[in-house]
């Protein structure tokens, strides 16, 4: 194959199309060869250990606009947990009697979000960045709860408003561009934002305004705790697995090294936004009933470290932020999960519809824990890294942002055990569905084996993980 | 130095405690779960060799410190981890191992028959295994984690009968009040790495003696110190720990003796070259054991169930060791929190063999009385403990508490007076424990006819608890050698840490000051007398002056409790507000409004269309005549 | 007095008829009657503007007019036999699904 970058986001398309047929059986076999191709490319590609960035060019067509793919580490490692998930969200879901499209909506937005990891032309950046929204967006509003079709569009419109701002920025920018140089591009690599002037200012914000939406950052995330809340189990661990990361991917990728001084001055705007997340994520989390709900707003806080690690532009901070975009896909994917397979045995989610689960399922009361203690920074597990180099990064920079960063980890285990110990350890109220709730079976135990060996892995040697990032990342350190 | 030349025994103190974990977990856990204790105390004799013949190796001046592997890095930031084996963390590390495997061998006989037995002993291993951890990190960031580990392990012991209200609320306390610490813990360890770009303790040492300024350095120090009066349960920060008895009593004794507490004495023993530079921490170091230790040993002395008096117990003490660590007294400190180590944990012991012989998870002083006869293994262990504790010649508890007092005699005013009153009132609550749990049998009190002697495997390890401190007097030369090797005697001959050594503050003591030790006998025997007066002269007045205001200030510690208690309402309040009315009707509300505002507008504008082809064809019509109208002119 | 005029004026009459047939009428019949001699008016424009600029592509359109003209019919038709089978009559007044 001499195009495998394009053949990394046809499969998963191919798959969606076969899925039609073929049901759970395509998705699993187009998710494993997707992950196989994943783990191909990035060991074809890696020469001494570190990845060397790949091109693919086509055709340059109208404006500019060219189909042009590239991968360094970042992208690929953020294509192979896409892949890893999305084989997770397949095999959790396996048992679920659901038609075709379900198995194929999740193989198009894995599709989807390669592309957007791939693309590094701005036209084909914003295509596919919409694109992930169609399947999330039946995934939501087919197979959620009761509540689908609100969350299910607030989701789109919202995300989608935010995208507008993104696109008329894109549109800014190149039509600008091509006003001082008279050439006409979409390239990333060729663009340059030195020279807009007055309109740097607006594109740059544009672009804040559509990754904002995404990550999500304080004032601009409430489309999230309703659409994770409402999604099926492994619409959620897509959701925040991947999905959210885009926001920060957008700007490690395109916002930084574009507008590097605009960037840094808005870091005490944008910074704080992201302290502040990470603050009131925690206490808006602490405020909830509802288990699902609890852990999107956890999710805020989480991403409010990445963006304090990433803005940072400290070398610590960009790999810790990116590490921690991995750490909090793999948490929040297996809370997540093990909130879905409550779900599905007991049709709730309150934290007081359940209790002395310990007792009744000491297997999940054992990966929950697990996952919760990964969640609020443990040391030794993944969380922690990443928390600790963003926060570090953060700290070089603009200290009372650490400051708040570090107030909202002490936080996080004030909303996250009370709701363990609810759910867990406190006893079976009246009205309890416990009696409902049977152990995790083997697959289901395996998936979640398979997600907190990586957290420990990540957790007590994460140095092969920074090691893979950081030559990606090194551009941007100011 | 390699990782080759590392002697094995320091291998095994990770390696056993680990096996034993998996063994346990994935093997005996499923298929034998009565069992999962053998691996277990196998891993504790292994760990206890190990730890001792470790400490001989250092005490022949073979200390070591190396990095072993590269924790985490970017750029020119980097964290490694690593194996420090020194003298202070080689001193309490025996203590830990010894008095942590006779805990070990008494839970297998007092948990035996429980249904969570496998996973108590799981636990209990990773929180001895924390510990160990800790006390052989080389540089802040893994001390951090081992930190974090006990933590999490003491949570999920003292939430263990999780059925119980009580425990889970007391859990939560304990280990949020020490997420609390570890906010300042987490916050100096990153403030380290920006102002030193290092986090190697002896590194640290070597810079922070280099003479230069170091401008975040009272930051850090002051953060420390917060961390260390979560963990160590000091004033602000100790109202955890008497709630933390909610757990089976081989984990109060465990926690209170060795794992838990003592911990953040060793973080300022570790941090210490970085502390006494901070003009005035050591200082406030002082004060807050004083005040800590004084308030505790008075609160105490009030207490009726007896794992709580011990509790109260412990953080007096510990208060005593902040305050020797404040006076610059290192060793004696490390000397006090061994001798502690084994006359807190033979009491603990203890409370827990009456508590089994009642049959009942905590015994209270309602409970019994007089149990001298029928319990007398139990008593005589006791008693040994206690007299310790009290500082009775020439047992453990006089050496270490002299040795305090002296420090605090020699600093003079109020810290001295503080530290005499405590004596006394250490004395008092101890004496007073004695007496109603081992005297009489008052009117009060219930009979205990079916109490009993408990079998060997819970009375024969507290005997060893109790002998030890006893003995433990013996022990205060080796550690202050340990000491000293800890920043002087390292081989690989780094230049410079005597310059460490020269503490700004409290010259050199002569040993056994008579006058100091005459003082503080005669304290100590006050306070029993005073116990003695009120127990056994006037046994009725234990139960006479409760119910006024003066149990009122005693239970909520003067006061403090309730101010925590309202501090904590608030910030679940202020959550609470954040969550249901910010969020949901500030931000969310003004989303969801902006889409009711589309849809309103729009439900208007459909009003003036019925949706009659007719009506729309008139619009046509207007709209294409514009049209014309404007082509054509 | 030429053609052209003439022309003008019988096309102008027949497109008002039609256009005022169908904004006033409520016969959907009716209405599409109107909307077919629309169309007829502007191909006979288009016939005699055809001839009179020798430009042979206005007949194509014509062509393609009576083509459109035709498949709307038959559309047309189609949509009001199935009002009137599904015994709603052939009433433009009470189609009202178009309100939201």
């Amino acid at each position: 194959m001499n195009a495998p970058l394009t053949m990394l986001w046809l499969t998963p398309l191919a798959g969606a199309a076969v899925c039609a047929f073929l049901a759970r059986y395509g998705a699993l076999f187009f998710s494993m060869l997707f992950a196989g191709l994943v783990a191909g490319v990035a060991c074809g590609q890696s020469s001494g250990g570190v990845l060397s960035v790949v091109n693919e060019l086509g055709p340059v067509w109208a404006y500019g606009i060219s189909y042009r793919l590239s991968a360094d580490s970042l992208s690929i490692g953020l294509i192979a947990l896409t892949a890893f998930l999305n084989l997770i969200c397949v095999a959790a879901s396996w048992e679920l009697e659901v038609p075709a499209g379900y198995w194929a909506c999740f193989m198009a937005l894995a599709s989807a979000l390669t592309g957007v990891f791939l693309a590094r032309d701005l036209f084909f950046f914003y295509v596919f960045w919409e694109a992930t929204l169609i399947p999330m967006f039946f995934i939501i509003g087919l197979w959620g709860s009761s509540n689908r079709l609100h969350a299910a569009v607030k989701f789109f419109l919202f995300t989608f408003a935010g995208s507008v701002f993104m696109l008329l920025a894109l549109l800014a920018l190149v039509s600008a561009h091509h006003r001082i140089t008279g050439v006409w591009t979409w390239d990333l690599a060729a663009l340059d934002a030195t020279t807009l002037g007055p309109v740097a200012p607006l594109v740059f914000w544009g672009l804040i305004a559509g990754f904002a939406v995404k990550i999500p950052m304080f004032p601009l995330h409430t489309w999230l705790p309703d659409a994770h809340t409402e999604a099926p189990a492994a619409g959620s661990v897509m959701l925040a697995g991947v999905m959210l990361k885009m926001g920060v991917y957008g700007l490690l990728r395109v916002a930084l090294p574009l507008f590097p001084t605009l960037s840094f001055e808005a870091l005490p705007i944008l910074g704080g936004l992201a302290a502040f997340s990470t603050i009131y994520g925690a206490l808006c989390a602490m405020a909830q009933t509802d288990l699902k709900r609890m852990i999107a707003y956890s999710s805020i806080a989480h991403l409010g470290f990445c963006l304090l690690g990433v803005l940072s532009r400290t070398s610590q901070g960009l790999t810790g932020g990116t590490l921690q975009l991995i750490n909090h896909g793999l948490t929040t994917g297996a809370l997540f999960l093990m909130v879905g397979f409550l779900y599905e045995r007991a049709h709730k989610r309150g934290l007081s519809d359940f209790g002395d689960l310990a007792t009744r399922a000491p297997y999940l009361a054992f990966f929950f824990g697990f996952s919760t203690l990964a969640s609020i920074g443990l040391p030794g597990l993944n969380g922690f890294v990443g928390e600790f180099m963003a926060l570090s990064g953060a700290l070089s920079v603009l200290p009372i942002l650490a400051f708040a960063g570090v107030l909202g980890v002490t936080l996080a285990a004030a909303y996250a055990l009370p709701a363990f110990q609810a759910v867990f350890w406190a006893p079976a109220g009246p009205g309890s569905v416990s009696a409902k709730v049977t152990d995790l079976n083997r697959r289901e135990r395996a998936v979640l084996w398979t997600l907190s060996l990586l957290m420990l892995w990540i957790g007590l040697a994460p140095r092969p993980w920074l090691a893979y990032f950081e030559p990606a990342l090194r551009g941007l350190v100011r | 130095m390699t990782a080759a030349q590392v002697p094995w025994a320091a291998w095994l103190l990770f390696a056993a405690p680990v096996a034993a974990i998996l063994i346990g977990f994935f093997g005996f856990r499923r298929f034998k779960p009565e069992w999962t204790h053998l691996p277990i105390l196998a891993s504790c004799a292994v760990v206890t060799a190990s730890a001792f013949w470790l400490a001989a190796h250092v005490y022949t001046g073979h200390s070591f410190d190396l990095n072993l592997f590269r924790f985490a890095e970017a750029g020119d930031w980097a964290v490694d981890f690593g194996l420090r084996v020194d003298g202070p963390g080689v001193a309490v590390l025996a203590m830990v191992s010894f008095v942590g495997s006779l805990i070990h061998l008494y839970a297998a006989g007092y948990m035996k028959g429980d249904p969570g037995f496998s996973r108590f002993f799981l636990v209990f291993h990773l929180f001895f295994l924390a510990m160990i951890g800790l006390l052989t990190a080389n540089n802040f960031v893994q001390l951090y984690l081992f930190w974090e580990l006990v933590g999490v392990a003491s949570y999920l012991l003292v939430g263990y009968w999780f059925h119980k209200e009580t425990a889970r609320k007391a859990a939560l306390k304990a280990f949020l009040t020490n997420r609390v610490g570890d906010f300042g813990l987490l916050l100096a360890v990153l403030l380290i790495v920006l102002q030193f770009k290092i986090t190697h303790f002896h590194l640290l040492y070597l810079k922070a003696a280099s003479g230069a300024t170091f401008e975040l350095l009272p930051v850090i120090g002051f953060l420390l110190v917060w961390a260390a009066c979560a963990k160590s349960a000091q004033f602000p920060l100790y109202f955890w720990l008497p709630d933390a008895m909610e757990g089976p009593t081989p984990t109060s004794a465990l926690m209170h003796a060795a794992t838990m507490v003592t911990a953040g004495v060793f973080l300022l023993v570790r941090s210490w070259p970085l502390i006494s530079l901070v003009e005035g921490l050591p200082h406030l170091i002082a004060w807050i054991g004083a005040v800590t230790a004084l308030g505790a040993a008075v609160v105490a002395g009030t207490k009726k169930d007896l794992k709580r008096i011990l509790a109260y117990s412990t953080v007096s003490h510990l208060g005593l060791m902040m305050l020797a660590l404040g006076l610059g007294q290192i060793a004696t400190a490390l000397f006090h929190l061994i001798v502690h180590g084994f006359f807190k944990a033979a009491l603990f012991l203890c409370a827990g063999n009456i508590a089994h012989a009642l049959h009942q998870p905590t015994a209270n002083v309602d409970d019994v009385g007089g149990l001298q006869k029928s319990m007398r293994l139990t008593y005589l262990s006791f008693l040994l403990a206690a007299l310790s504790l009290a500082g009775v010649f020439p047992l453990g508890g006089f050496f270490s508490k002299d040795a305090i007092l002296d420090a605090a005699w020699h600093h003079g005013g109020a810290l001295a007076v503080m530290g005499m009153l405590v004596a006394a009132g250490s004395a008092f609550y101890i004496f007073r424990m004695l007496f109603l749990a081992f005297y009489g049998a008052r009117p009060e009190q219930k009979q205990a006819p079916h109490a009993h002697e408990a079998e060997p495997i819970l009375g024969v390890p507290v005997l060893f608890l109790a002998l030890g401190a006893a003995a433990a007097g013996l022990l205060k030369e080796p550690v202050e050698r340990f000491v000293l090797m800890g920043w002087r005697g390292m081989p690989s001959g780094l230049a410079g840490l005597d310059l460490v050594l020269n503490l700004p503050g409290e010259p050199v003591l002569p040993h056994l000051n008579m006058t100091v030790a005459v003082l503080g006998t005669a304290m100590a025997a006050l306070g029993a007398f005073a116990a003695w007066r009120l127990t056994m002269s006037d046994p009725g007045f234990d139960w006479r002056w409760r119910g006024g205001a003066a149990e009122a200030v005693f239970e909520s510690d003067f006061g403090w409790k309730t101010l925590v208690d309202a501090f904590v309402r608030g910030v679940s309040r202020l959550a609470g507000f954040t969550g249901r009315v910010l969020d949901k009707g500030g931000v969310d509300g003004a989303v969801e409004g902006s889409a009711g505002f589309v849809r309103a507008a729009g439900a208007a504008i459909a009003r003036s269309a019925q949706g009659r082809i007719n009506d729309y064809l008139w619009w046509m019509l207007a709209g294409t005549a514009i049209l014309l109208l404007r082509v054509l002119r | 007095m030429n053609l052209t005029a003439v022309v003008w004026a019988t096309t102008g009459a027949l497109f008002s008829f039609g256009l005022a047939i169908v904004v006033f009428r409520r016969q959907l019949l009716a209405m599409l009657l109107g909307l077919e001699l629309m169309l007829a008016a502007v191909n006979v424009s288009l016939v005699h503007h055809a001839g009179l600029f020798n430009d042979a592509e206005a007949l194509a359109v014509v062509a393609l007019v009576i083509a459109v003209a035709a498949a709307e019919a038959v559309v047309g038709l189609s949509l009001i036999l199935r009002m009137r089978r599904g015994g709603r009559g052939a009433d433009a007044a009470l189609l009202t699904e178009l309100q939201g």
